[in-house]
């Protein structure tokens, strides 16, 4: 697996067919869009170190409730676009001057994105049950390009780190990270999510995560 | 910019608080990594810039001759301006200083004055007609918390190395610009009866009340500011006195008293 | 001040200038990516005797909100000179050339944004001159174009910026004070690594032979810029790399 470090209009390849996220074609040639690694497989991909969290229908999200206004609340999900909660999405049926009772200004959610338009207005939804108001717990912030790395290829390494560290624990594409269990497993999993976010962009991480978590099981018993 | 803070959040950095424990695990009295670089500016007379924990301030002290005020005809005079530049902060805007701003530059004049800092006398060129002007401006690069204090550090810093530009006005030789005490703010936020020094980020944003404390090297008081909207007890002010005492005196022989 | 006019000094002495510089040649350039906390995107440039910070903050919420643009990001630039940067105490705030400045050098590098990903919403540019020394806007929209990819805007390409002036008969690379305030031309660019114009201003007077003299020199000054600025980028990548993604802050020397 070829990688290198390109900035913005790297010449990446002559084949057009090969332009994958972060590209632009110009006479049929394949240049970077952006200052990252450029990942040469089948298209060509370039991952930026840095960049901001842009809401896509499905995402789980971290919220914060920063107005109300007469039919929405007005959530900050740490992108450059709020989001949108109606009143109808709120999973009981409430009344317009109930809705400061159930979700005030700085009250914390777990939500995902229900639709995006083209103008990026995003709507979120809380109907689900995995999704509601966030009352205990702590949240953390991790950027939000590391959040593939923590989730892992189909799951694999959330999943893992939630059996291990025997803790409540919801990830938000937008980088926000709800952690809930006794202070011990708590620090555990903070440190765990610390690490990987540090070593995202690296090989055999998975591996090294397990024998993290072990050693650190270890050391406390 | 709004930027509201989740409860949940708040709670987080209370909770943390009351075991005697910071975000980033200082103690409430420790102050982050200082650094102190002087005459990085060379058009400058003096300058410095100051690193406090991630936040940046950088001062510049330019001086020119110019008219004395009428009530003190044979005196310098101090001129200290703040730029809260929009790179520093996402909550800075364009513009002229706003209050917060003007009560940061008036606060980092306040020390350099009341502690008589600069011998303004030595400043005078022909009483009633000539003085040097001393312009104190601070440029705020990058808000990580305490700018205020950093500023201070900066204003001082950049005044002890600064040279008067004499040679260029033909006035007769520069000379290194009198400087005769050392004056370090320290500032403390109050947080639920919980005290902290050198307040990052965050936790100003959570806090309430603000109280700075400006030291001379002999350890008086020569300027306070609280600010914010909170209340303060006797109490708190004098054990934020004695720390601010004792910190301004670890900042100075460390820093300042080469 | 002492009163001088361009008879009075000789800017070449065997071939060489003032600052000891060949005719086609650039002042030191240094350059610092990421050196701001807060800031989505930073660089900190120092080119001759000038020092310039560049910061990026975006794609954000525009406010106030009428300026935003269904479609796209609006992109806004502000050039700023903090009072000590000069040799006379600079008043602080804008003024009429700031204006000037902020407007070319945005044009300067909107044509290489893609704007259009980013609706309703504005990237702001922000440029402090701390040390000033000729050709603070060349070095403000090459601190810029630095901040705005590390701050992973994406971009077409990069954009490099260069003067080329004329003193004393003679077309000159990257104009020094005395040869700016002295010079009979000034002439600054700003172009892609493939010789694509964005921004070009001139004041004085060039023959046309001359003009495309300067041309070709600024514009080979700007490809040597473009380089650095490169190296700079790639450099800070390969260190965070090195240091198992730690992302490290640059400070200044």
């Amino acid at each position: 697996m070829d990688r290198k470090v390109v900035v913005p209009g790297d010449l990446l390849s002559e084949d057009a067919k090969r332009s994958g996220e972060g590209t632009y074609i110009k006479d049929g040639s394949v240049y970077s869009l952006l200052y990252g690694l450029a990942n040469y497989r089948d298209k060509i991909n370039v991952i930026p170190l840095a960049g901001k969290y842009m809401p896509a229908p499905g995402d789980n999200v971290i919220g914060v409730v920063k107005d109300i206004t007469f039919s929405n609340w007005i959530v900050d999900i740490n992108s450059p676009y709020d989001g949108l909660l109606h009143i109808s999405e709120y999973p009981k049926r409430i009344e317009s001057d109930e809705m400061s009772k159930y979700l005030r200004i700085g009250s914390s959610i777990m939500t995902r994105v229900k639709d995006v338009d083209p103008t990026m207005k995003v709507e979120l939804t809380l109907n689900d049950r995995k999704l509601g108001p966030i009352k205990t717990g702590q949240v953390i912030e991790i950027s939000h390009t590391r959040v593939p790395r923590l989730i892992g290829k189909g799951g694999s390494m959330i999943s893992m780190l939630k059996k291990e560290v025997n803790c409540s624990i919801f990830v938000g594409q937008n980088g926000r990270i709800w952690i809930n269990g006794c202070r011990d497993d708590t620090d555990l999993a903070l440190k765990t999510i610390a690490l990987i976010e540090k070593e995202a962009h690296t090989n055999g991480l998975t591996d090294r995560i397990v024998n993290f978590l072990k050693a650190e099981k270890e050391a406390r018993s | 910019m709004s930027n509201v803070i989740s409860e949940i959040k708040k709670d987080f950095i209370y909770n943390l608080l009351l075991k005697g424990e910071r975000m980033d695990g200082r103690s409430f009295d420790q102050y982050r990594e200082i650094s102190i670089e002087r005459d990085v500016i060379r058009k400058a007379e003096g300058s410095a810039l100051v690193k406090l924990g991630s936040s940046q301030v950088l001062v510049g002290v330019k001086m020119q001759p110019g008219e004395p005020f009428q009530d003190s005809p044979n005196r310098g005079v101090i001129i200290t301006n703040a730029e809260l530049v929009p790179l520093a902060s996402p909550s800075f805007e364009p513009g002229p200083p706003n209050e917060v701003g003007i009560e940061l530059a008036r606060v980092v004049d306040r020390g350099v004055r009341e502690s008589k800092a600069v011998d303004l006398e030595a400043l005078c060129i022909e009483p009633g007609k000539q003085v040097w002007i001393v312009f104190i401006d601070v440029h705020i690069l990058d808000d990580c918390g305490n700018i205020l204090d950093a500023a201070s550090l900066g204003a001082i810093a950049a005044l002890l190395c600064t040279k008067v530009p004499a040679s260029r006005f033909g006035l007769g030789e520069d000379f290194i610009l009198p400087i005769r005490d050392i004056p370090i703010a320290t500032t403390a936020i109050e947080f639920s009866d919980v005290l902290m020094f050198d307040p990052g980020v965050e936790e100003e944003a959570v806090a309430n009340t603000k109280l700075t404390v400006i030291t001379t090297a002999n350890g008086d008081i020569c300027g306070i500011q609280k600010s914010g909207t909170g209340m303060l007890k006797p109490e708190q002010v004098y054990r934020i006195i004695d720390i601010a005492c004792e910190k301004a005196k670890e900042i100075r022989e460390k820093f300042l008293e080469a | 001040m002492i009163a001088m006019d361009e008879n009075d000094i000789s800017f070449f002495k065997d071939g060489l200038r003032l600052d000891g510089r060949r005719a086609d040649e650039l002042r030191p350039v240094k350059i610092k990516v990421g050196v701001l906390a807060r800031a989505d995107g930073s660089c900190y440039i120092e080119m001759g005797g000038n020092k310039v910070i560049a910061a990026v903050y975006g794609p954000r919420e525009v406010h106030p909100r009428h300026l935003q643009e269904v479609t796209r990001a609006i992109v806004r630039y502000r050039y700023n000179m903090a009072s000590f940067s000069v040799e006379e105490r600079k008043r602080p705030g804008p003024d009429r050339r700031s204006y000037e400045l902020s407007k070319v050098s945005r044009e300067a590098l909107e044509p290489v944004i893609l704007t259009s990903f980013f609706p309703r919403s504005v990237i702001d540019v922000f440029v402090e001159v701390l040390q000033a020394d000729a050709g603070t806007r060349t070095a403000g929209i090459n601190a810029a174009a630095v901040a705005l990819a590390d701050a992973g805007i994406p971009m077409k390409s990069m954009i490099s910026s260069c003067a080329a002036g004329k003193v004393g008969d003679t077309i000159v690379l990257d104009p020094m004070k005395e040869e700016d305030n002295f010079g009979q031309a000034d002439l600054p660019i700003a172009m892609t690594p493939n010789g694509d114009i964005t921004l070009m201003q001139m004041d004085g007077n060039l023959s046309i032979d001359e003009f495309h003299q300067a041309v070709e020199m600024a514009m080979k000054g700007a490809k040597d810029i473009y380089e650095l600025q490169r190296r700079a980028l790639v450099e800070k990548y390969s260190q965070i790399s090195a240091a198992s993604g730690q992302e490290e802050v640059h400070l200044y020397e």
